[in-house]
Parts: structure tokens; sequence; C-alpha cells
């Protein structure tokens, strides 16, 4: 739940500088944190009334209207203190420092709200005469009573005013660079330039970014924006609790109460809505159904939109368990299966992650394939990754030692022993293969073009390089430009390797050089 | 230091002298925990800035417009700043109880501000380009912080994972280096602050480059994106001809990025430029500098196997034990021809060689056996018949069978025929053997010149 009032929160900086330039004779200039911001005082601005900076939506308590002129011309009796030279109690004065150490500050207080604060309580005190007697260390600190009163305004409204983490971390960070001469700092970009703050801004309609908000609220306003500036706000106001059944990100998984099977992927731009998310149990109920529905039909884009929004809802509701990797395990098959690369090496490089996490699944199968995805892109860095995370037990896998063994025998050459693998890979291996098959027919081909003079037959050619026929095999041959090679020598087809050349190579090193895929970088 | 006229006395000195290094040690966060203390307690938050300002303005010796002292004022404050922070994460890792609020990271946050500052000096304040080993020292710490960070985070939750809410799937990896790779984000911000720099020469953080691109790169390797160090080098290639000369650089600097850019090349497999760039580092290279001699023949003595075939002398790696045990044995077994024993070394050191991104390099050291192997069956062939007066020649018709025999002992696996054919063919496509075979005939008719190239037969 948002809370309503941080979507204008008086920001520390600008609004205060101009509090400060305007503050003639504050009641207790001793306090030695203000020297921090020493700097704002040497650039006199003009004054205009704090209360201001106080965005509309923010009900501030009742005394913030009165505010304006508390911070002009300090109350009477602020000034009599002012005069009399009370000589402030360290209690108070720790008190004072207290409130002001960067660890108590809240980015929701105004640094002149609290001063005001402070300067009520103090007064209040000595005015009772209490102001010598009080526990001053166990006083609440402005911020927290400002707060205090804010809730209590707020209760029938908002049940928890607390703004979130990172519009706070923001506000902070912020602060840091105020009391620079230069606005040239890294932080600086992260602030809204000052066009962009027109009312009804796109962002705010259609993202959920707290801090860009905050920052836009953070510019400098003269009173000249005044009205429009509060217009804005009101809009904020709006908006805000428009969404309220959206929770900010980051503040834990959604519960889905969607109860649809079937589902079209979106991909998101905001925060998912409960109620468009399908909980485990609706899911799995949806994976028996596509699970039926692809034996059925074949259509491959209406499962793979569907597993992609199933996916979704998993990740949304970060359900991270042994029917999360089936999920992934059917949907990487599929895609396998149709040749879809991009999908099937997202759920590849999902599912490595779900079997760190200790899930079982199908891990060796999926290993293996992981191996063989790696040899047909040519990912060394990767292939070399996938190596150093086997063990010892998974490296004897059947399936993991066959994507091994074929890797081996590329690596060195091998041809023969490769297509021998080629012909007895376990699981869905055999798919993957077949995407690099072809290059190494002709790397194949170009190293027995070079090796064997005069001549072999064709059929060495077919057995060697497993094509299905001898018509398969010349065909290979003649797509890649070898048509005077072959020669009918009484009813033998041979293969006139000595004549060829490097006449293959030019398409080798083409097939090589190009290992393209949808969704992969 | 003690932040006080010890400091500002220490700080007027090498700005006078110009000595940026001497500078650079008053930021330095690698000192005991006493004088952390020292420092930190000589001053507190709300005073600090202005007893900066008063002894980084007052001393007499210097003249310093009021923009510079601002920046230092503002470097300093976040130096001690940061120093408070060390102190707590460093009891904490000593008091185990306690170390589970993430206290590195707030030192690297409080660590980025400093680095923050101090860039600012240089974008807004106008910074020498002495004081460059200021930004050396933080970003170097900046660096060993993230990673402090990143396993401090990693112990304590391995898999929280909260940037999920968007996304369609979770990258169980994204967090893992969360703060290094923001601190390569920075370093690179540095690099270009230092790269871009168009004051003359001698005058130019241009001279900052290499560190940091050093520093880049070992970050790069550590977030095992090899990749995008390719952007570094192009930046460096590019700005060449406004850049100092490569030789002007301090030689610690040079050997780092030869080193580095030698990986790079060995890792594409572009071992020619492989070679070149590791020799270079290795002959800069100081001769007592032993770990990092160890470091550049890990990869130029594959370099050297897969380019010139050659294999280092036991005297070469003599004074380095660990890489006597990584290479020794495979190279004994490539020598002799061992095919076994090659393949059960390869296994041995696999662990190892996978680790150090070398295997798959090494794994083709195989072929050089191999040879070494069929070059053996070809000179217990003998001679032909020798004619009166003439050279002998040796017998050049092999065939497979005899290659067949060999290898199947060699690799004590019964290999067919086929397969033999296939090795052959390997190494004659490769030129390691020259000559061809003749299927029909069942045998291998090798060169007479130079049947294996390169071995004197």
């Amino acid at each position: 739940m948002m809370p309503t009032w941080p979507t204008a929160p008086p920001s520390g900086a600008q609004p205060s500088t101009a509090y400060t330039a305007s503050y003639s004779a504050p009641a207790y200039t001793t306090v030695p944190v203000r020297q921090s911001f020493g700097q704002s005082y040497s650039t006199p601005q003009p004054s205009h009334p704090a209360a201001h900076t106080y965005g509309p939506s923010h009900s501030t308590p009742p005394s913030a209207a009165n505010n304006a002129t508390n911070v002009n011309s300090p109350s009477p009796a602020a000034q009599d203190q002012a005069k009399t030279k009370i000589d402030w109690p360290d209690s108070v004065r720790r008190y004072v420092q207290r409130a002001f150490i960067p660890a108590n500050l809240d980015s929701s207080v105004t640094r002149s709200e609290m001063e005001v604060k402070l300067k009520e309580t103090i007064t209040q005190a000595n005015e009772q005469g209490v102001m010598y007697t009080l526990d001053w260390d166990k006083m609440p600190l402005p911020q927290q009573m400002i707060r205090e009163e804010r809730a209590r305004a707020l209760l029938p409204l908002n049940s928890k005013p607390q703004i979130p983490v990172a519009a706070q971390a923001a506000a902070t960070k912020k602060r840091k660079s105020w009391d620079l001469t230069d606005s040239a700092t890294p932080d600086s970009s992260s602030a809204t330039p000052p066009w962009r703050t027109g009312a009804g801004r796109l962002e705010d309609r259609v993202t959920f970014t707290t801090d860009r908000r905050l920052a836009s609220a953070e510019l400098p306003k003269t009173s000249k924006f005044n009205r429009a500036d509060k217009r804005q706000k009101r809009h904020e106001g709006e908006y805000t609790t428009f969404r309220e059944d959206t929770p900010p990100p980051g503040e834990g998984p959604v519960v889905g109460t969607c109860q649809d099977l079937e589902k079209r992927y979106l991909r998101l731009t905001a925060a998912p809505k409960p109620s468009q998310v399908r909980p485990p149990h609706i899911l799995r109920q949806t994976l028996e159904l596509l699970k039926k529905r692809w034996k059925k039909d074949q259509n491959y884009s209406y499962i793979c939109d569907q597993f992609k929004s199933m996916r979704q809802d998993l990740t949304v509701q970060r359900v991270r368990d042994d029917f999360t990797v089936e999920v992934y395990e059917i949907h990487a098959r599929i895609a396998l299966e149709k040749g879809d690369l991009g999908e099937y090496n997202q759920c590849q490089s999902q599912l490595k992650g779900l079997y760190r996490l200790g899930l079982e699944g199908k891990a060796n199968e999926f290993k293996a394939y992981r191996i063989l995805y790696y040899i047909h892109t040519a990912n060394r860095t990767e292939l070399n990754n996938a190596l150093a995370d086997l063990t010892a037990a998974e490296k004897k896998d059947k399936a993991i030692k066959h994507a091994l063994d074929v890797r081996s025998a590329l690596a060195l050459g091998n041809y023969h022993r490769f297509f021998q693998l080629y012909n007895d890979t376990p699981n869905m291996g055999a798919y993957l293969m077949d995407m690099f098959v072809g290059r190494e027919r002709l790397a194949a081909l170009c190293n027995i073009c070079k090796a064997y003079k005069p001549d072999v037959p064709l059929r060495f050619v077919t057995e060697e390089l497993y094509f299905e026929s001898d018509v398969e095999a010349a065909q290979f041959i003649l797509d890649h430009d070898g048509q005077e090679l072959l020669e009918d020598r009484n009813g033998t087809i041979v293969f006139l390797t000595g004549k060829a050349g490097s006449r293959f190579e030019g398409a080798r090193a083409k097939a090589f050089s190009r290992v393209d895929i949808k969704g992969q970088i | 230091m003690e932040f006080n006229a010890a400091l500002f006395h220490e700080f007027a000195e090498a700005l006078n002298s110009e000595n940026g290094y001497r500078l650079a040690k008053t930021l330095s966060p690698d000192i005991p925990n006493e004088r952390l203390r020292a420092i930190f307690r000589s001053q507190n938050a709300h005073s600090i800035k202005n007893a900066l300002k008063r002894g980084l303005q007052g001393n007499a010796a210097l003249t310093l417009d009021h923009q510079t002292v601002q920046g230092w004022v503002e470097i300093y404050a976040a130096y001690w700043n940061a120093t408070g922070v060390i102190l707590t994460a460093r009891e904490s890792d000593n008091d185990s109880s306690k170390s589970s609020n993430l206290v590195w990271t707030k030192v690297y946050e409080a660590w980025t501000e400093l680095l923050n500052a101090l860039l600012r000096g240089y974008q807004t304040f106008g910074f020498e380009a002495f004081t460059i080993p200021c930004l050396y020292v933080v970003c170097k710490h900046l660096r060993a912080f993230a990673i402090q960070a990143d396993e401090e985070r990693n112990r304590n939750a391995p898999f929280d994972n909260g940037a999920t809410a968007f996304q369609d799937d979770f990258d169980p990896e994204t967090n893992k280096h969360q703060k290094l790779e923001d601190c390569a984000r920075v370093l690179s911000r540095v690099f270009m602050v230092c790269q871009t720099d168009r004051a003359p020469l001698e005058e130019s953080r241009k001279w900052g480059s290499y560190y940091i691109a050093n520093l880049l790169l070992k970050t790069y390797f550590k977030l095992n994106s090899a990749s995008l160090s390719k952007n570094i080098l192009n930046s460096l290639r590019a700005g060449g001809r406004d850049m100092p000369d490569f030789s002007l650089f301090p030689k610690s600097q040079q050997v780092t990025f030869k080193y580095h850019e030698g990986v790079l090349a060995f890792l594409e497999e572009n071992y020619i430029q492989a070679e070149e760039c590791l020799t270079e580092a290795w002959n800069l290279c100081h001769k007592n500098a032993m770990k990092n001699k160890e470091l550049i023949l890990t990869y130029l003595i594959p370099c050297h196997l897969i380019k010139s075939h050659t294999l280092p002398t036991e005297k070469l790696l003599e004074p380095f034990p660990r890489l006597q045990k990584l290479f020794l044995p495979l190279c004994r077994c490539i020598k002799r021809g061992e095919l076994h024993k090659f393949d059960l070394a390869l296994q041995e050191g696999e662990d190892e060689f996978v680790k150090r991104r070398i295997y798959l390099t090494l794994e083709r050291g195989r072929d050089i056996a191999l040879r070494n192997l069929l070059r053996k069956v070809f000179i217990a062939r003998g001679f032909e018949e020798a004619k009166e007066g003439e050279k002998p020649v040796r017998r050049t018709r092999v065939p497979v069978a005899e290659f067949a025999a060999a290898i199947s002992l060699g690799s004590q696996e019964n290999i067919d025929n086929d397969e033999v054919e296939c090795l052959l063919a390997n190494m004659i496509y490769k030129n390691h053997m020259k000559g061809y075979i003749s299927r029909q005939h069942g045998i291998v008719v090798l060169s007479k010149s130079g049947a294996f190239p390169g071995t004197g037969v």
C-alpha cells in the first residue's frame, strides 16, 4: 500500500535554502550542526513563504499554515529567548544535535518543519519551566513527533506512514550534494530536469517510480508556478490513490488470485496485479492442459506464448520449486524440438540457476544439452565455465559423457568419432547436433580433400560423414559446387579429392563464422 | 594521519612538491585500526568541514583558490566518514555475532562517495594531473571493497533476489556480483575522465588511463565478461594518436596491460597476438616478480605449444613449482608421443586447467603427441636400399596398418583403420605431416623432403 502523502514530500534541499536565507534571527544560532550548511547563507535569495513547499496532498499538522509567519518572524517567545540570551542546558543542545544527525533525518520531514517543531518544543518547555528538569535524552525527536502527528491525521486513510526505503535513500543522497556550488555531481543525473516537470507527465501515469516523483518535488518552486504545482500534486495524489492495490517492487512476491487456466503472455511494464496472476495450484492445472494441447495440436506459437506467461506468473510469485523446474524443462524440450534456440536458451539459463538451488529435475540431461549448445554457438568462454561446473560423478553420466566426447572429438578434428557419436545421441541432443552437423561435415570434407589422393569412393564419404544415402552425400557435394568432383567409374561413383583443392574452404569458413541465434546476444 | 596540523602539513608538502603519490597516501584506507581510529576521533561530523577548510586554506605555503579548497574539503570529509565505517566493518568482522548487517556494503557506499568527491575535483574544480595517484589509491580500494561487500552479502543471503518483479524470468547471477558490477561502471567512468582529458599531454589525465584500464580489465575478468574488456582496448587504441607513447608509462602498468591484452587474445584463440603481447609482458616483467612471471607463463607456454610446437625446458620452469606440476607431466608425454599417458595427464590436471582457462588449448597438444608418435613410426621404418654414393632416402610409403598399430598401442585403445585414417587426414590437414593417403592401396605416401615439418625429418 502506497502512502499518499509522500508523493510530494518537501525536500531537504532547496526549500530550506530559501528558508535559511530569510531566517534573520534564529533562536538558536549557536547550535553547531547548522554550520554544515553555512554555504547557503552566502547566497541570499528572495524570501518567499516556506509554506508552499509543503505539498497540499500531505496533511501537515494544523499548524503548518502558520509556519510561514513563524519562519519569517520568529515567534515572540523565541525572540524573547534570543534577547535574554538563555544559556541552553547541555541536555537541550544534545537533543537538538541528535535531531540533526543524518541517521535520524527523515526525508519526509523538511528541515524547516523540524526547526519549527524544535522551537515549539523547547519554547514550551522553557515557558513551563521544565527545561532543566525534562529528560531530553528520552524526548522524542521532532521528526518523530511530526510523523506521529501526520499518522494521526492520516489514520482513516492510511495506516502505514512509512516511506519506501528507496525513496528515503534517494532523498538522503540528494541531500548530500546540496551545499556544493556546482551541480555537476554524479548524483545530479538522477534529478529531473526542469523541462520535464509539467503536470501529468507520462511516466507519472504509466510507471511507478517513486523516486522520480520525489525528484520533481525537490525542484525549486517559485510562487509563479505555485498553482500549477498544486494542481500537479493533486493529480499525483489521485493517481496514487487510484493505484492503491499495486505494491511497490521489492516488497515481496505477489500472491496471485487469477483462476483462468489460459493466459496470453504480455511483457510486464508495471508491477503485476494479483488478479491477473495465477497461483501455483492453478498453474499445475494449466500445465496438464498445455501438455494435452501440445500432443493434440502441435501449435508451437500458442504453446510458447502460454509457457511464457506461466513462467512469468511463477517468477512474479517467486515460486522456485520442483514444479518450476518441470515447467522450464518441458518448455525447453518443446523449444528444442521446434528449433527455437532463443527460447530454449532462456529456459536453459533459468534451469541452471534452479538446479544450483538444489532442485532435482533432470539436471544431467540439461547439462548435456548445454554443452552441446555451447558447441553449437562456439562459445568458448561458456563452454569452459560449463566444464568447470561439472563434478566427477556428472562426467560419468551417459548424456554428459556423450556431450563431452562430442566436444573432444571436434576439438581434435576426429570427425570419424564425431559422426559415430552423432548417430548415438541420448535424449533430445540430436536436435541440437543437427544444428551444427552441417558445418562439421564441411570441415570433414575439407580434411578428406586435402589428405586423400587421388580419389575415394563416394560410399566412403557417405559412411564417414553419416549421410543417409549416397544420394544425400552426392547432393551435399553438389550443393557446395562440387559437380566436377563426382565421376562414375564402372558403376561406382568416386569423389575426386585430388582435384578439389580448397574448394570447400570458403563454405567451411562461412559456416563457422556465423552462429546466428534469435534471442542471443 | 590524524586530521589536524599533521595532515594539513603533509597535504601542503605533497602539493607543493607536486608529489601525487605522497598525496595519495593520505587517502589510503590500508592502515592499521589504531590509526584509522585516531583519524576518526580527531574530528566530528559537525565541525569537520570547517576545520578542514581552515586547515587546508590556512597554510601559508599554499595558495589555493577557493574552488580547489572546496574540492579537497569534500574529499577529506568523505574520507573521514569512510574511516568510521571501515572501523565498524573491521570490528564486526572480528566479532562474528554481528556480521550479518552488511557492513562492507556500507563501506563500499562510503568509499564510492569519496571517489565521487574526488572525481568532482577533476571535473569541476580543476585538480591538476599530478594528483592522479589519488585516483589510483581510491579506485584500487573501491574494487577491493566491492569484492568484500559481495562476498559478505552472498554469505548471508545467497539467493535473495529483490529486483525480479518486472522480469519474466529471474536470474540467479544478477545479485552475485552486484557491487563489483557497480564498481566496474564507476571505474569505467573514471577511465573516461582520464581518457577524454584534452589538456596538453604534460598535464593531462591521460597518464592515468592505463592504471585505471588495468583495474577495469582485472574487474571484467573477475566478472567473467571479457567482452567488455574489448571496449577498453578499443578506446585506448582509438585514442592512440593523442595518447602518450605506451613505452613512457610506468613499466609495471605496461606489464599488467600487456598481460591482460595477451590473455584476452588467448581466450579468443588468437594465439599470434596472444604470443606477441605475452612475450612483451614477459620481457618487461621485473625479474623478481615471480607471481607475475608465473601468470604470464601460464598462458605463454600453451601459446608456444600451439604456435611453434615448442615445450618449456625444465630450466625455465625451475623457479616455478606450480607451473612444473601443471605442465611437466603433459610436456613429457607430448615429447615421447605417449598418447595414453597424455590423456591421463590431461585428466589429472583437468580441474586446474579448466580453472585457468587453458584446458581447451592444452588439449590440442595431443596433436603434437600424435605427430611425434607417427614420426617415430616413420623413423623406425628406416631407409630405402641406398644406391652407391647417394644420400640414403627414408622409406616414405607407410602402410596405414603400421600407423594403426602404433596408435592403438600408444592410446591403449583398439582403433579401427577408418579412424586412424581420419587422424592421419587431420595431421595432413593441419600440416603436421606432409603427404597423402591412398585409400585404394591402404598406404600413406609421405613427402621425401620433410615429412614432418619442423622436426628435422
